[in-house]
């Protein structure tokens, strides 16, 4: 299968005798969002820090563009770009030299305004990252993260702690970016965001995946099976009210 | 990735590296200033004289014209300092009991009444100490006696068989500055090199960087060695501060390839970085690296020749201490800079420092962590 750009299978990440990631297998197409939902200390980063080379894996196997994973991860890690839950970038240090950095490390020489225009930082070329808001601070670390043109791009939680203008942003930028041709692999505890911004879902507890398709489909299948709510859902919630009063621009 | 773009990569984080460094005022001080803060200290310390001086007190008890005299000439003798506020035996004893003062000499009531006898005045003095002045009250003695001796051969006109004399030869030795300052350098080697990474390590792995750097194709050994080359130039600039102020303000007489002497510095400096590259890339955190970073440090900085000349110690002590990874880079910096000896005469410092980087780099290699 060509399309296929990550394939897991029957991986383990086993801590104290416990499999915290209990043989799980899923495959991921080429530029497709896809989602791992679950509740915390479900084994999603560990499942992700596992693909990423960044902790050992105990059992089963996982290949990006047909690369295994555990054998070569040097190779790996030049072509996945990864997003971490909090990114920390060091002080005193300007935008452009930190992308100059990123790409050094990668043996890459870049322009790094056009990375910055990119995101909207053009702006703040030669500002420190301590200057960033938090919204600011997700998307230059997503621009960081892809100086190299990664094929495949992980992301931890990328939109915890930040406020419904900034969210939203970020989820039209990773679009831009699956857009591109990148395959997008991030981690979520929010529904909405599963359901409005991943072509398919794979939700995971107690370290295994116990359903996977797209976020249509989940919900059909529920439907089909009688569920319904006890109360008559509105035609619009609290945050449709916040975004309508304070607009959907960014706020930095 | 080629060779050479992995230079690069290096090249860049230490170009990068240096700004940022440039930019931090308080790494600034602890680079540059912190360092002459000590100069300062303990060159004032022990600069200028390098002559024995003794604090005394002289309580005279006698009304005689040649007490007078001699307490007068007490007070211009070079060796010793008198402590003229001192006039009774309680604020002296006092003082004795501090170790402000080394001696209390007594005239007593008698002292230089003229004999009627003998026609000339006589008389004894009497030197109090306390049981930790004794050398102290020893040599006083001796010079006193030798100044009664003069005194005694004005008076009776009989001549000494046996006189001494002593002359300075043109040869300059080291003085004592020129052991503090290159101990000097050593410690801020030490510190450099050592607490630099354990502190900026740990910081680095709590904010996320260290990790997020483990997500590129980065080896170790690149991000090391630009860590190595960004240590060793600043390193070289906050030493070559030091040697300035210490020529222009305390009048070191360098002898010494400057050169050469860069070579070895850098050597000395890379030696000690990497054992703090092994305490700070293997401790988590801050918990883990400063106990351990003590445990190394203080024995360096005690016997290694920083604050105290290792000849001062027992034979065995530096017959071991010679061992030290800081050791033979003070010993090496002083045979450079104030013996002006070469690079190839230091065989024995550099095999040891030799040793050492092996040995530290292996081991700071095989503990690194990212996280």
């Amino acid at each position: 299968m060509t399309d296929t750009i990550l394939k897991v299978k029957d991986l383990v990440k086993t801590y104290d005798g416990k499999n915290v990631v209990d043989g799980i297998s899923f495959e991921v197409k080429k530029g497709e969002i896809f989602g791992i939902l679950g509740p915390n200390g479900a084994g999603k980063t560990t499942t992700l820090e596992m693909i990423e080379t960044l902790r050992p894996i105990d059992g089963g196997s996982a290949s990006i563009d047909g690369i295994d994973v555990a054998s070569n991860p040097y190779e790996i890690r030049g072509i996945i770009g990864v997003q971490p839950q909090t990114p920390g970038f060091q002080d005193k240090t300007k935008l452009t030299e930190l992308i100059q950095m990123f790409a050094a490390a990668y043996g890459e020489k870049v322009d790094p305004k056009k990375f910055l225009d990119e995101v909207n930082l053009g702006e703040k070329a030669n500002a420190y990252v301590e200057s960033l808001s938090g919204g600011q601070r997700q998307r230059f670390s997503i621009v960081a993260a892809l100086v190299h043109n990664p094929k495949v791009f992980f992301l931890d939680e990328p939109t915890t702690g930040l406020d419904p203008q900034a969210r939203r942003n970020l989820w039209k930028l990773i679009e831009e970016v699956r857009d591109r041709g990148i395959s997008v692999i991030l981690t979520t505890h929010y529904m909405d965001e599963a359901e409005m911004l991943c072509d398919r879902i794979a939700i995971m507890d107690n370290g295994k995946i116990i359903q996977l398709d797209t976020p249509k489909k989940l919900i059909k299948d529920l439907l089909s099976r009688g569920f319904s709510k006890e109360q008559k859902v509105e035609q619009a919630n609290l945050e449709d009210v916040f975004i309508d009063l304070t607009g959907k621009g960014l706020r930095d | 990735m080629t060779f050479s773009q992995k230079l690069n990569t290096i090249w860049t984080f230490f170009i990068i590296n240096m700004k940022r460094l440039f930019r931090d005022k308080t790494a600034l001080f602890f680079t540059f200033l912190f360092p002459l803060i000590f100069l300062f200290v303990f060159g004032g310390l022990n600069s200028g004289n390098n002559s024995v001086k003794f604090n005394v007190a002289v309580i005279n008890e006698s009304n005689s014209a040649f007490a007078k005299q001699f307490v007068g000439k007490i007070e211009k003798e070079k060796s010793f300092k008198v402590d003229t506020a001192v006039t009774s035996f309680s604020a002296a004893n006092e003082k004795m009991s501090r170790g402000e003062l080394d001696a209390t000499i007594e005239l007593p009531k008698t002292f230089g009444d003229i004999n009627p006898a003998k026609g000339y005045p006589t008389g004894q003095a009497v030197i109090h100490y306390t049981q930790n002045s004794q050398s102290a009250a020893q040599t006083l003695s001796s010079v006193l006696s030798a100044v009664f001796t003069g005194i005694n051969t004005n008076i009776t006109h009989s001549e000494s068989p046996f006189t001494v004399i002593s002359k300075q030869n043109n040869e300059r030795s080291l003085s004592a500055f020129d052991y503090t300052f290159t101990g000097l350098l050593g410690f801020a080697v030490l510190g450099s090199g050592i607490f630099g990474p354990i502190n900026v390590f740990p910081e680095l792995k709590k904010m996320g960087i260290l990790r997020r750097l483990h997500t590129t194709p980065l080896r170790v050994w690149q991000y090391f060695l630009s860590t190595m080359l960004g240590n060793a130039v600043v390193g070289l600039m906050s030493l070559a501060v030091m040697f300035i102020v210490a020529i222009a303000v305390f009048h070191l007489k360098t002898v010494g390839n400057y050169a050469e002497l860069a070579v070895f510095l850098a050597l000395g400096i890379i030696t000690l970085l990497g054992i703090g590259l092994a305490i700070g890339g293997w401790a988590k955190n801050e918990r883990q690296a400063a106990p351990l970073a003590n445990i190394v440090v203080f024995p360096m900085m005690f016997l290694s020749g920083t604050f105290f000349p290792r000849f001062l110690m027992p034979h065995w002590l530096q017959s071991i201490t010679f061992y030290m990874p800081l050791t033979p880079v003070i010993d090496g910096a002083r045979m450079i800079a104030t013996e002006g000896k070469s690079l190839l005469d230091l065989g024995p410092q550099l095999g040891v420092l030799g040793v050492w980087i092996v040995i530290v780099y292996l081991i700071a290699f095989r503990v690194f962590r990212w996280e």
